[in-house]
């Protein structure tokens, strides 16, 4: 074959690509089930998703929904905690529970020829854990641990402060899944017990299921696992008392560093917005992937960083933009001023070639978003947590090809607010006031990390 | 199982490259994947992490590509990228959709063939700096991220080929010239050096012509000899002492363990699962559960070409000694040289490491992966099989002697303890 290694090879005709189908169905005491069938290998998965997050937090109480969910497997039915993941072994099954702002999320991933055994430890866990005393100090102890361990971790402390400074301590996103000290101390065992009886009802719940079995088979399962499942509750939707805010450079003092970790952003609009199809080409764009302009800019013309990202992200309640990178100290300063300024840029417009670009990379990306059970049942996962159309995976593709320049031009210059970027730099404060200048990216205070959460 | 049956075709061309073939249809995507046959044992001293800086180096464009277009290409198409290294080995592997598997051959070879010509200093000097932030950013400013560093350069002699870091001395990366990166190409980034494993919705036969356009007239430096390394043992047991920007206490165990592969390999991973694997396993019920003195305690069995080693790592709860941490660690070790396992604890592990072997085949790209590993340490892609039946063939009494083997003999111990100025 001949061979003119100047040209890009060209694609050969389209793929043919089928979203997988999903079912949807709801047992008598309200919990939803999404069923979607797929047969390539003998696996099975299930999610359950319950609207229980760091969110729902009491006041004084933060960190209850994530100590909950360390206790929940700690035991349940007849079996204790050792036997109980004893049992999920045996079976070769692999079970987690997690929490976060505002999902906890119990999943199994099974071989099918496993998946009733494995459904009824997975449903124990659900409908009767134990949530024993002795069990629920133990955990308890873990999480004030390590949340002593965190507190030197600078990439968390990071994530964290900047979280807080940008929701604000009215608002309950500003509150870190773990919880803080003080609270977790105060919780009690009957306050685990409550919250559970509160949260982890069935019309509070969502449950999944991708893999190796008929629907017909399945709902006959669930129906027989799950029908008993009877709490019930009211369920409280605590205020997001969210503000915009003005430009300001928080400095945790970390004097023991040797880069500087730097978060930089600003509210945006929620995952269930129209603006998100353009939002996803602004950020790819911007600091979405390798090519962006954020990653050539300080990584491969400056050698700043080893890599630096830009995100919008979304909570069920909200959003925000921001840019996260981690620098040496001596540049971070030089790095701050080019990452205003792609911001400032970015506001500006993107230019066709970006934007096609764009569209290219997320619309040919798509059916890679579908090759595991992991990924399938998480995507259904998403449309749930952001209550999304149900035609949304089969409208995405033509949804992103109708944005034009136009569009992506003026989402950029409204959702882009360069006057109200928060920025956070952990690292050495000594240093670091030495390159800032005043008012240069917005008033600047300093703080050490123990005071991030009593501010 | 026959799922774990993976059918593929092997051969060679002309200029030595090798080529390995799966065709699946069951997703519109396909994996490439290709070995070269170098990592950081290949490195000389005073030059540690060049292996590395190639990870970056093969992405800064060649003759027909230019720099970050690569990545760029790539992503256009719908397509996911990567490259690791470590100390037997460099990959590179793109995941695009089935219509464009022309185009990682495209972007591959060029790199492969013509990656010198376009090579300057500018290139270089810009991600010797990225490397050096890479360096800062994962491990002289994360907690613990030294530990991995101060224990090869203990447990492996001087000589020893894995006595370093993959990532490399922060004062070797700083040194690199041209000179370095050119002759380090020529040596290990020829056809004859590497593998390329491309799975997934294929022709065959279209393929394999493609495979032969890009890449059948890139020439053949050859390959280097084998490295020569001595098996390492240690003379008597070390202890470190290392302060670091931690809160709390953690201590490291390394004994010298099989190679990837060799007899015992697999029995140390079941070791590793019954000791610290789930809950439920000997060392996580004592120290976390019952007496509730460690954070976390973890056991894994590390294994490559010219050496292996054998890790427990613990982290202590605030007011607990490291020492108390010790001598139950040491009187588990004792137990399981001199009493058998349960039968139920090795069926427990060995549930669980069948069904990960299904779990594993979900992604095309790691099936690629696992079949260049598989070619690489034992001469056959297709030994999913045989891989599974190292662990479940093994028994009772041989996990014991095993364990007798290994965990009595000289370790290295680390102790990584909070700076003492900053000691409450």
């Amino acid at each position: 074959m001949q061979i003119d290694r100047t040209k890009r090879p060209l694609t050969e005709s389209e793929i043919k690509f089928n979203i997988p189908a999903v079912e949807i169905s709801e047992l008598n005491n309200g919990l939803k089930i999404f069923f979607s069938e797929k047969n390539d290998l003998p696996i099975i998965r299930i999610n359950l998703l319950v609207n229980s997050g760091s969110r729902f937090d009491p006041e004084k109480y933060k960190g209850l929904s994530n100590l909950l969910t360390m206790c929940i497997d700690e035991g349940a039915g007849n079996l204790n905690a050792l036997q109980l993941a004893d049992e999920f072994e045996m079976l070769g099954a692999q079970f987690s529970v997690a929490s976060d702002c505002d999902i906890s999320l119990v999943s199994l991933q099974v071989l099918s020829e496993n998946f009733i055994p494995a459904l009824k430890l997975f449903k124990s866990v659900i409908t009767e854990p134990h949530l024993d005393k002795n069990d629920y100090q133990r955990e308890k102890r873990k999480v004030i641990v390590r949340l002593n361990q965190v507190k030197i971790e600078p990439d968390y402390i990071a994530d964290i402060s900047f979280e807080r400074f940008l929701f604000g301590k009215e608002c309950p996103y500003s509150y870190p899944v773990l919880g803080v000290e003080k609270d977790i101390e105060n919780i009690l065992p009957q306050n685990v017990r409550d919250y559970y009886q509160q949260r982890f009802t069935p019309k509070n719940s969502s449950l999944i299921v991708v893999g190796n079995i008929e629907s017909k088979s399945l709902n006959k399962i669930l129906q027989d696992e799950f029908a008993g499942w009877g709490n019930v509750s009211t369920l409280n939707q605590p205020q997001l008392n969210l503000r915009n805010l003005q430009r300001k450079v928080l400095i945790v003092n970390k004097p023991d560093s040797v880069q500087t970790e730097i978060r930089s952003g600003h509210l945006s609009s929620k995952r269930s917005d129209s603006d998100f199809f353009q939002k996803q080409i602004i950020n790819l764009v911007l600091g979405g992937q390798f090519s962006s302009r954020l990653n050539l800019n300080l990584r491969e013309k400056h050698g700043y960083t080893y890599g630096i990202n830009s995100s919008f992200s979304y909570f069920k309640e909200a959003g925000y933009f921001a840019v996260s990178t981690s620098v040496g100290i001596d540049n971070t300063a030089s790095a701050l001023k080019e990452i205003f300024s792609e911001i400032k840029k970015i506001k500006e417009g993107l230019t066709a070639d970006e934007i096609s670009f764009a569209k290219s990379s997320l619309t040919r990306r798509f059916p890679s978003n579908f090759e595991t059970y992991r990924q399938i049942s998480g995507n259904i996962s998403n449309s749930i947590i952001h209550n999304l159309s149900d035609n949304y995976l089969e409208t995405y593709v033509q949804k992103i090809n109708s944005v034009n320049l136009e569009d992506v031009n003026k989402i950029a210059a409204d959702s882009i607010n360069p006057e109200e970027l928060i920025t956070v730099l952990v690292g050495d404060s000594k240093k670091l006031l030495e390159q800032i200048r005043e008012q240069e990216f917005g008033e600047t205070i300093v703080l050490e990390f123990d005071d991030v959460f009593s501010n | 199982m026959n799922l774990l049956n993976i059918p593929y075709i092997r051969y060679s061309l002309q200029n030595g490259l090798e080529v390995i073939l799966y065709d699946i249809k069951n997703v519109p995507l396909v994996a490439f994947n290709i070995w070269f046959k170098v990592g950081s044992a290949n490195e000389a001293r005073g030059k540690t992490g060049l292996a590395h800086l190639f990870e970056h180096m093969m992405f800064q464009g060649s003759k027909n590509i230019p720099k970050e277009m690569h990545f760029k290409y790539i992503q256009e198409a719908g397509g996911t990228l990567n490259a690791s290294t470590n100390f037997d080995r460099t990959n590179f592997f793109e995941k695009v959709p089935s219509n464009e598997l022309e185009l990682p051959l495209w972007l591959e070879s060029d790199r492969m063939g013509f990656f010198l010509d376009s090579l300057d200093q500018v290139k270089l000097d810009n991600q010797k700096s990225v490397v050096l932030n890479e360096r800062l950013e994962r491990y002289d400013n994360q907690p613990y991220g030294l530990a991995w560093e101060k224990l090869v350069s203990n447990l492996y002699p001087y000589k020893h080929p894995y006595n370093w870091p993959t990532i490399g001395f922060y004062n070797d990366i700083k040194s690199y010239t041209i000179e370095d990166v050119r002759s380090f190409f020529q040596k290990y980034y020829s056809p004859a050096n590497s593998t390329i494993v491309i799975a997934g919705n294929i022709d065959v036969n279209k393929t394999k012509l493609l495979i032969e356009k890009y890449f059948g007239d890139i020439r053949n430096n050859g390959t280097q000899p084998e490295i020569l390394a001595d098996d390492p043992h240690l003379a008597e047991n070390k202890m470190i002492l290392f302060e670091d920007n931690v809160n709390l206490e953690r201590i490291y165990f390394a004994w010298h363990s099989p190679k990837a592969f060799s007899e015992d390999d697999s029995t140390m991973d079941i070791l590793a699962d019954i000791l610290t694997g789930s809950k439920n396993a000997r060392l996580t019920r004592k120290l976390i559960y019952e007496l509730e003195i460690a954070q976390d305690v973890n056991a894994m069995q590390f294994s490559g070409k010219y050496g292996g080693h054998f890790m427990i790592v613990a982290t202590a709860k605030p007011g607990n000694s490291l020492d108390e941490i010790k001598n139950i660690i040491f009187d588990e070790i004792s137990l399981l040289t001199e009493k058998n396992i349960s039968t139920q604890e090795l069926e427990k592990s060995k549930n669980v490491i069948a069904s990960n072997f299904i779990y594993s085949l979900q992604n095309i790209d790691t099936i690629a992966d696992l079949m260049n590993l598989y070619n690489f340490y034992l001469g056959e892609p297709n030994s999913f099989n045989y891989d599974l039946k190292r662990y479940t063939s093994t028994n009772e009494e041989n996990i014991r002697q095993t364990a007798q083997k290994y965990l009595l003999k000289n370790f290295v111990e680390l102790k990584i303890v909070p700076r003492s100025s900053n000691a409450n």
